[in-house]
């Protein structure tokens, strides 16, 4: 040993320092494959937030819709609650998608990230059938009718769409809650489940008061 | 002292007499750790940059105006990338229109971070079908057809766009993933609904 340690007492500093280089290039290297904060384009966080984007787009659309055409004061506050909540999650999930540098559309197909779900792989959709390629999503014609509707004509249509889009919603939630760690993705993701879920409760009880079981 | 021993002070005194010599072993060593380092740097780098760098035969214009206004608007290029235009944005909710769209409508979608297809009226129909399918699968998009302009197909983001030929070269997708609320949006967030519905 002693021999051993004035022999190589040239070579030891070298060798400590390469084994500190190569720990913090393994390390290095390792967070470049796992990327915890950076999910990838391509990954199942950037497309359910791109995805969940557009279908939150259509809540905020639908609430207001409804909050022209109702005079129902507890209506227009969940509607109101809904294009608030919504419009600033579609503001969070854009965020990660700058920081990821992951771009805002994906040409190939929506819901490629949650292949599989209920025969809806994404892909090619048919003439303005591309929307309701989402689970959940209201097609134009649902749209343009709520438009024209008003009072509680108005009300039963926004609370029967919203409830079948929050449902969406919530197996998209889920759906992601199943495939990612990321923090931030899991959190946001898990309000979803929990919030919408309640009010899908809330709406059925204001649909059950105006005669119409969900 | 045996042997090996012996051999190992030869080696030690060797050392100490040639210890100025060159580390060539700690250079190569530290030279491949500083290449890999450098190329996996380069790479993440890569990785983490949009994609609109490498779009060949991207136009762009700077200086823009974005006033509203209900009036006519004379604008530099058909179709326009950009300029004042009207209070109603053209909704771009993934949406395929078979008649041209009013130019000041349209250029307001522009400033909302959409992009905008439009294609010369007599397109063949498989052509158009599959920027539909584009289309319909992209919010913050819309595509119309476009009366003189001087390409087939012409794609437009606020301040960019890009003339081709054919409805499938690779630079539709390339350009839908750069520019759809893509760094050029004057207004992060806008809407793409609730306005101007019909062509």
């Amino acid at each position: 040993m002693t021999d051993g340690s004035t022999g190589s007492r040239g070579r030891r500093p070298t060798a400590a320092l390469a084994a500190l280089v190569l720990a913090v290039a393994g390390l290095l290297a390792a967070w470049q494959g796992l990327r915890p904060d950076r999910p990838g384009g391509g990954g199942p966080e950037a497309g359910f937030a791109r995805d969940m984007s557009v279908h939150h787009a259509q809540a905020v659309r639908m609430s207001f819709l409804v909050r022209d055409g109702s005079e129902d004061e507890r209506v227009r506050l969940l509607a109101y609650d809904v294009i608030n909540t919504q419009s600033a999650q579609i503001g969070m999930m854009t965020a990660w998608l700058d920081e990821w540098g992951a771009p805002k559309a994906d040409p190939a197909g929506r819901m490629r990230w949650m292949a599989g779900h209920g025969g809806h792989g994404g892909g090619r959709a048919g003439s303005g059938g591309g929307a309701a390629a989402m689970p959940g999503m209201a097609t134009r014609d649902q749209l343009a009718r709520l438009e024209k509707a008003s009072g509680r004509d108005a009300e039963v249509r926004y609370l029967q769409l919203m409830i079948a889009h929050h449902r969406g919603g919530v197996a998209m939630a889920e759906a992601v809650l199943a495939r990612t760690d990321h923090p931030r993705v899991r959190r946001l993701a898990r309000t979803m489940v929990d919030g919408q879920r309640s009010e899908i409760t809330l709406m059925t009880d204001m649909l059950r008061e105006r005669g119409i079981r969900a | 002292m045996s042997k090996s021993a012996r051999n190992r002070a030869q080696r030690n005194r060797k050392n100490v007499l040639t210890k100025r010599e060159v580390p060539w072993g700690g250079i190569a060593f530290f030279t491949v750790i500083g290449l890999v380092a450098a190329v996996a740097i380069g790479y993440a780098f890569l990785q983490s940059r949009p994609a609109d760098a490498a779009i060949a035969g991207l136009i762009e214009k700077d200086g823009l105006g974005q006033d509203h206004t209900t009036g006519t608007v004379r604008y530099e290029s058909s179709p326009p990338m950009g300029g004042d235009h009207d209070p109603m944005w053209q909704n771009c909710d993934a949406r395929v229109y078979d008649k041209q769209l009013r130019n000041e409508n349209a250029v307001h979608s522009l400033e909302h971070g959409a992009v905008w297809i439009t294609y010369r009226p007599g397109l063949a129909a498989d052509q158009i079908e599959r920027l539909s399918g584009k289309i319909e699968n992209t919010d913050y998009s819309m595509m119309s057809p476009y009366a003189g302009q001087d390409a087939p197909i012409i794609m437009t983001a606020w301040g960019k766009q890009l003339k081709l030929q054919d409805a499938s070269d690779a630079r539709v997708d390339a350009f839908l993933r750069a520019f759809v609320k893509g760094p050029q949006t004057l207004e992060p967030g806008a809407a793409c609904s609730g306005a101007k519905d019909a062509a």
